[in-house]
């Protein structure tokens, strides 16, 4: 009944095709960021721009109207939320411009300089998200700001919200930003009041619930405590993200017994979902020459933050 | 479906608005926790239309463009929609489906196999964080969007891809539906207007 020859091919091509992807996968895998499928992947990524930036754009309509249904579903649970969250900021900011006025006054008496939100030379650049990675499992999203506007790989990346993640690949007029909620990330943080020192790590599938890892069982963390960016200044071991990036707070800290490190749960800042534009901390704005003499280095769209 | 540059064309233009679509507007809605992914019908809707070899080639090209344009592992999404994408094929070529609905059921299974195959591939790439049990429910919910825009996204790719052929399944359905059963017992059956009766 079946031609055995037909039968034949097309099981060779469903053979070769899934073999291509093992091999891909595989050399992907094996090679370094300046490896030919890296390269590739970059090239494609500058090609596709322009159609996502205007896809983007066209659609933006769409993707709010779908947003605000969204928002009147969840706008009663959000005002209660909104609240109680209020109700908890107005007793913090009390506290807050206390502990500021004894800062400023200790300053004075030991005469130091007052520290900036971000180290010296880092200057923010806004960028429009053009494209986000559909599975929970690769958490990404491009923006519409490359090296031509001084993007370097490794540069963090925050919203108003607070820190984002960081850049890991760039083209001319574009840049991939892999997300703290992505399962490769990994933030050394550092808990606000006690200033005991962990690292951030997601929870794949839940971008609201990230879990602050390697703190001492003895730490004394609450519900609430902020959570920032520790920013490692070590030589051997020096962190991506500079000192002081709000990340989240305290959300749940799990007792158990067994575990030689305290359980914390910490709720992010960022709304990772909903994110239309975001801040790139680049530390050092100057263009990439080679860039743009690229004929098809367009500049991206990114602004300068004022 | 021949091979030929028509075919070729209509193929790669389908899959590239599909991925463009996808990551700049899709990914980006969030929907009962979860977002639609239209390139998996995309891909499902060609297997279903073409066959087995049209529908490998588009799952692994759709995979590719997918992880070319998000900077992701080259490959992982290839390998689970090149299976997806041959199986909706074979589909097509054992059980000659003519049923207007069939994209619903092919959508829910193709987009069910494409999570659980996505999730399979990452675990064994060894992901090295934990799992919430939202992840679940995000899947579910890509399942249930896929099902819901699947009439709309299979129509769409039917009528690109229907010059270039060979033969349509939904066409030969509306040759054999049963004609008006209309007139005497002994002419029915037959297409015969009302107004030729006596």
């Amino acid at each position: 009944m079946y031609d055995k020859q037909v039968v034949r091919r097309r099981r060779a091509a469903l053979a070769v095709l899934v073999a291509l992807s093992i091999v891909l996968l595989t050399a992907y895998f094996g090679e370094g960021p300046s490896g030919l499928l890296h390269g590739l992947q970059r090239g494609a990524q500058e090609v596709f721009q322009p159609i996502e930036t205007g896809v983007s754009r066209a659609t933006k309509p769409f993707r709010d109207l779908v947003g605000w249904v969204g928002d009147n579903v969840n706008a009663k649970s959000d005002n209660d939320k909104l609240k109680k969250e209020n109700a908890e900021l107005r007793e913090q900011v009390a506290r807050t411009e206390a502990a500021e006025n004894e800062n400023r006054k200790l300053r004075g008496l030991v005469k130091l300089p007052e520290n900036p939100a971000y180290p010296d030379g880092v200057k923010p650049l806004t960028a429009r998200v053009i494209a986000r990675s559909p599975t929970v499992w690769s958490e990404a999203v491009q923006i519409d700001a490359g090296s031509s506007d001084g993007v370097r790989v490794d540069q963090p990346v925050v919203t108003d919200g607070g820190l984002v993640g960081r850049v890991t690949s760039v083209t001319g007029g574009t840049a991939t930003i892999t997300l703290i909620v992505d399962a490769s990330s990994a933030v050394s943080a550092q808990v606000l009041p006690d200033g005991k020192f962990g690292v951030v790590r997601p929870k794949v599938g839940n971008p609201n619930d990230m879990r602050l890892e390697y703190l001492d069982k003895n730490t004394k963390v609450e519900k609430g405590d902020l959570v920032i960016t520790s920013g490692s200044t070590d030589e051997k071991l020096e962190s991506l993200f500079p000192k002081g990036i709000p990340i989240g707070r305290v959300k749940r800290v799990d007792p158990d017994e067994l575990d030689v490190y305290e359980r914390i749960h910490i709720e992010p800042f960022a709304d990772f979902k909903r994110m239309e534009f975001v801040q790139v901390l680049r530390a050092n704005p100057q263009p990439d020459p080679q860039t743009e003499q690229a004929p098809n280095g367009s500049a991206g769209q990114g602004q300068e933050a004022p | 479906m021949n091979l030929t540059p028509g075919t070729v064309i209509r193929t790669g233009l389908l899959l590239l608005l599909a991925m463009v679509l996808q990551v700049s507007t899709f990914s980006q809605l969030d929907v009962l926790g979860g977002n639609a992914d239209i390139t998996i019908l995309a891909v499902a809707a060609i297997g279903l239309y073409s066959g087995s070899v049209p529908g490998a080639v588009a799952g692994f090209s759709a995979g590719l463009l997918l992880d070319l344009a998000l900077g992701a592992n080259l490959g992982a999404t290839s390998l689970v929609l090149t299976v997806v994408g041959y199986f909706a094929g074979r589909f097509m070529e054992l059980r000659d489906p003519a049923h207007g609905l069939i994209p619903l059921p092919v959508a829910l299974v193709a987009t069910t196999a494409t999570v659980v195959g996505v999730a399979a591939v990452q675990f064994m790439l060894d992901i090295g964080a934990t799992v919430s049990v939202l992840a679940v429910r995000e899947m579910v919910a890509t399942i249930l969007l896929n099902t819901i825009l699947a009439l709309p996204v299979f129509a769409l790719v039917r009528r690109v891809l229907r010059p270039v052929l060979l033969y349509d399944p939904l066409e030969r359905r509306r040759r054999r539906a049963a004609p008006q059963a209309s007139g005497p017992i002994g002419l029915r059956g037959l297409d015969v207007k009302r107004t030729h009766l006596p």
